[in-house]
């Protein structure tokens, strides 16, 4: 799991080219969008399709997606749960 | 006719020291591949470091080229924002294609599809000034600068009170751009630097460049740098219709051709349209200087701008840049300019400049 939050932290810098900021800036649990890293609804589209190119989960309910992708914490747990052998 | 329209500012990214170098007037700065590409800002200055970070070079060339003649004319926010563009984001473009064919048009990022539209540039503008007015995209190919001139004349000629309009242009070359335009003999074959590229003009083809030019345009005079009095656009250009059409010009807004102290042309070494403009050249007395620019800039669908902005830093020094002078001419004050130019293969443009009273 500890791999797993590394490794996503790492996909999100690079896939939002959040400049400057390092994988251990990122709190596990901190709200990405709004306060925490201020993403806005653009990212979350990126962060959609990130999760569906690097792990093969689509989401098709956005509410759904809204819970998924409120934290590292939150995403890596979907994807423990979803991910495709 | 146009009713003449009022500059107050300008600003423009080039591959010259033209937004916050030294100008046009110390250095040149030279290629040797065909290719000139603009000189790269620090954009963090104009552009919110939160949104920046998802811009590619033609979106930050844009907004910030903009935000600085906004920031010169001292407007916060314009009544309108018209841009013309030949090409949009190419980056974003071939980003979003290539991917489309990579991951068989699935998970395709947003971003860059957003990015690829050619209103990106005004639309963020428009939220960082909060201009909420009237909002244009011009993509003509080789005539988008002078309809998004025209557009934003006939803005003004509308308005009663006094406005202001945010007019620009914003093209950028990527390399796959200039391997498709070499393949229909947009470029030379033969490698020459770009400052020699006005000597080579007995083969076809030219260099490939790129850049930015915005302007503040108003109805009112008070502060104006530069009066554009007109414009006209040509389809299937031949030296006599260039001619004609700027005789005409010229006679709509009382100027005669001894009174024309500088002509800007776009000839760009390239053999096919080297006697483009020799009609309107044999009008001329021996007042008039002549200068070219696109040994400056290389060759891109919005190059007008550039010519405008050239124009405009004459008006101000009253001194032509020596990289720029084809032939000197007598006059020593730089009053009326007159720009000549063509987009390969079927468009030109005649505008009549002026220094404000």
């Amino acid at each position: 799991m500890e791999d797993l939050k590394q490794a996503l932290k790492q996909q999100i810098i690079e896939s939002l080219n959040l400049q400057g900021m390092k994988p251990e800036d990122i709190d596990d649990n901190a709200p990405l969008f709004g306060e925490g890293l201020g993403l806005d609804s653009i990212d979350s589209l990126e962060l959609m399709v990130l999760l569906e190119r690097n792990y093969g989960i689509k989401i098709e309910d956005a509410r759904e997606g809204r819970k998924v992708l409120s934290s590292v914490q939150s995403m890596a747990e979907y994807i423990q749960e979803h991910k495709k052998a | 006719m146009m009713t003449p329209v009022y500059i107050l500012s300008a600003s423009a990214i080039s591959p010259q020291n033209t937004f916050d170098g030294d100008g046009i007037y110390e250095t040149l700065i030279t290629s040797d591949n065909l290719k000139l590409f603009v000189k790269e800002p620090d954009y963090r200055s104009y552009i919110n470091p939160v949104a920046i970070r998802r811009m590619s070079r033609l979106i930050k060339r844009g907004i910030s080229c903009g935000m600085k003649a906004l920031s010169d004319a001292g407007i916060k926010t314009p009544d309108a924002i018209i841009t013309g563009t030949g090409l949009g984001s190419m980056t974003d473009t071939e980003r979003f294609l290539k991917d489309m064919i990579a991951l068989r048009e699935e998970a395709l990022n947003p971003t860059f599809f957003i990015q690829s539209t050619y209103n990106s540039v005004n639309g963020w503008i428009s939220l960082q000034t909060q201009s909420t007015g009237y909002n244009q995209t011009y993509v003509n190919r080789g005539l988008s600068t002078e309809m998004s001139l025209l557009d934003a004349q006939l803005f003004l000629q509308e308005t009663s009170e006094a406005a202001t309009v945010l007019v620009g242009t914003f093209d950028e070359m990527t390399d796959d751009y200039f391997v498709v335009k070499n393949k229909i003999d947009y470029w030379k074959k033969e490698s020459i630097p770009s400052n020699e590229i006005l000597k080579h003009n007995d083969t076809p083809g030219t260099i490939g460049g790129e850049g930015a030019a915005f302007f503040v345009l108003a109805n009112r005079a008070t502060k104006a740098i530069a009066i554009l009095k007109g414009i006209k656009m040509l389809q299937q250009p031949t030296s006599e219709i260039i001619a004609q059409e700027a005789i005409q010009l010229l006679q709509e807004h009382g100027v005669t051709w001894d009174e024309i102290d500088v002509v800007i042309m776009g000839n760009s070494g390239d053999s096919r349209f080297e006697s483009l403009y020799s009609n309107a050249l044999d009008c001329l007395s021996a007042n008039t200087s002549l200068l070219a620019f696109k040994h400056l800039t290389g060759e891109y669908p919005t190059a007008t701008s550039f010519a405008i902005w050239l124009s405009i830093q004459l008006f101000n020094n009253q001194r032509i840049p020596k990289n720029t002078l084809l032939q000197q001419g007598t006059a020593t004050h730089y009053r009326n300019i007159l720009i000549l130019n063509h987009y390969p293969l079927n468009t030109a443009s005649v505008l009549l400049l002026q220094e404000p009273a």
